[in-house]
């Protein structure tokens, strides 16, 4: 019989060949690199340094990742499910797991490529253009540094995986390609505007305590990112406490909803044709 | 996509016969979808070296038959079992409508089934039993209806499965396409695989089958093979076996 770590090796190699020869992958990808780099420029932060070119990016990528994911992966799973492909694969024994596993993976590098590529495109601009020297490495707070900003791709391609994996579980749960791009959009739609919107709505009718802000914004996506951000990368360099979100809950948080849709994944493809 | 095995099913090897005698055995097999009843006990005997057809109207079970067969939808009631040697892949699977990722060759679309099971897979001899040797290197998506059905046949067979489930697979075909499809189960038959086959094209079915299951009405309202039934309903052509198996019009053509 062929081994878990056979069968996924083969998944993930053909994920990756579908990714490299999909020639709109290459679109979204020219497409996310322009856009960051003109974000960057026309909100003047690239002529300032890394700091502030993280301050202009922040809230649109909350946006742009999340929509990035759903051009990547919402025909992941869906799409083997309209060929057939699904019940192909159970006669080679295909666990969901693995299956799943595999997909995810392919998709997840596809995902890093684009929003590696555009920011780090945008890195090399600032270190070209702007002014006063951004060749410092930080060795302490209240300085701006390249370093902060490669901490800034790591947390965005952290938030980028979290949000592919709620995209392959709706992919999981949809029955044609429209109904995932539809329930893709929606669901994150719901998440990233909605998770934030029940918070401050909790805050105010006070089945929210303050004391669980940090708590709370830590579970919802794009909060939890933004508060990453802001605690790792903006309040290092400005050298006092933001006091904006807790970094450890935040981080469990995306890792927490990446882990929780991955599960589901599995465990609704595992049940859906018994 | 697997779970856990139901315990009304078992798909594992009982290497209880010799390689070549593998068979799956269903032992009164019950599906309800809700308060619908689409199989009612039925028993069957799916047998190495014979193509076993099974036909019957739209809607009377037969793919909810072979999804149970192949252990992707597990019976209300009943067990199927699978006898025979241990096998990388014990039970091959052609779907009604097969298609393949477009950015992939016919080639590298059995390599990658292959590379599931392990195996490196002989590209060229596969799509030679299938009649598309010279579309080895054509994209999916350049490959025709027909074309695609055939590579679909090939996949099938990748591991050497020594059960092999055909669902509709002359289903939109031009008559030469069909005949051939038939030709490569019986083919395939011949040396010792069990196959079933769901059709709707009774021509077809009585020229390469060995056995035929009429399903309807949820049960198996016949069975045998052509010649016999033929017989027992007093019947001249497997299509008049149907119609009076079906309609009740026996004897009358």
């Amino acid at each position: 019989m062929s081994s878990a770590r056979t069968q996924f090796r083969a998944l993930f190699v053909r994920e990756l060949q579908t990714v490299v020869r999909t020639r709109v992958y290459l679109l979204v990808a020219l497409g996310v690199w322009a856009l960051v780099v003109a974000l960057v420029a026309t909100g003047g932060g690239g002529e300032s340094g890394y700091l502030p070119a993280v301050v202009d990016l922040l809230l649109p990528l909350e946006l742009l990742v999340p929509a990035v994911a759903i051009a990547v992966g919402y025909r992941s799973v869906v799409a083997d499910l309209e060929r057939g492909e699904l019940a192909v694969l159970e006669s080679y024994d295909v666990p969901a797991w693995v299956y799943v596993a595999a997909i995810y993976a392919g998709r997840a590098i596809a995902l890093s490529a684009i929003l590696v590529g555009g920011l780090l495109i945008t890195a090399v601009l600032i270190a070209v253009s702007a002014s006063p020297d951004t060749g410092i490495y930080a060795t302490h707070t209240g300085v701006d540094s390249p370093v902060l900003f490669g901490r800034f791709i790591a947390l965005t391609v952290l938030y980028g995986l979290t949000m592919l994996g709620l995209v392959v579980l709706v992919s999981v749960v949809a029955r044609s390609t429209r109904t995932a791009l539809a329930l893709a959009a929606g669901g994150v739609v719901l998440v990233v505007a909605g998770g934030d919107a029940l918070v401050i709505l909790g805050l105010t009718e006070e089945w929210l305590s303050a004391e669980s802000l940090f708590g709370s914004l830590a579970t919802v996506p794009n909060s939890a990112y933004r508060g990453l951000v802001f605690e790792t990368v903006v309040g290092v360099a400005s050298g006092v406490e933001t006091g904006y979100a807790a970094a450890r809950w935040s981080a469990l948080g995306l890792v927490g909803w990446l882990v929780g849709s991955l599960m589901l994944a599995v465990g609704l493809l595992g049940r859906r044709q018994r | 996509m697997t779970e856990t095995a139901s315990p009304s099913e078992s798909h594992q090897p009982t290497e209880t016969t010799p390689a070549g005698d593998s068979r799956l055995t269903a032992t009164s097999i019950t599906h309800r979808y809700g308060e619908l009843s689409v199989l009612e006990a039925i028993d069957l005997e799916i047998t190495p070296g014979a193509v076993t057809a099974v036909i019957g109207p739209n809607g009377t079970g037969k793919t909810t038959l072979l999804r149970i067969l192949l252990g992707q939808l597990t019976p209300t009631e009943g067990t199927v079992e699978y006898t025979g040697p241990a096998a990388d892949r014990p039970i091959g699977y052609l779907p009604q409508q097969p298609s393949f990722r477009p950015q992939f060759t016919a080639a590298e679309t059995l390599a990658f089934y292959g590379a599931l099971l392990g195996l490196s897979v002989d590209t060229h001899t596969a799509l030679e039993r299938v009649g598309l040797a010279d579309a080895a290197d054509r994209p999916v998506e350049a490959l025709s209806g027909g074309m695609r059905r055939l590579l679909g046949i090939a996949q099938s067979l990748v591991g050497e499965p020594p059960v092999v489930v055909f669902d509709e697979p002359a289903s939109g075909l031009d008559p030469s396409m069909s005949t051939r499809a038939f030709e490569i189960l019986a083919d395939q038959a011949a040396e010792g695989t069990a196959i079933v086959v769901s059709s709707h094209d009774l021509g077809l079915v009585e020229r390469f089958a060995d056995r035929v299951l009429v399903v309807h009405d949820g049960t198996i309202a016949g069975r045998g093979s052509p010649r016999e039934l033929m017989a027992e309903t007093e019947t001249a052509s497997l299509w008049d076996v149907y119609d009076a198996v079906v309609h009740g019009h026996r004897g009358d053509t």
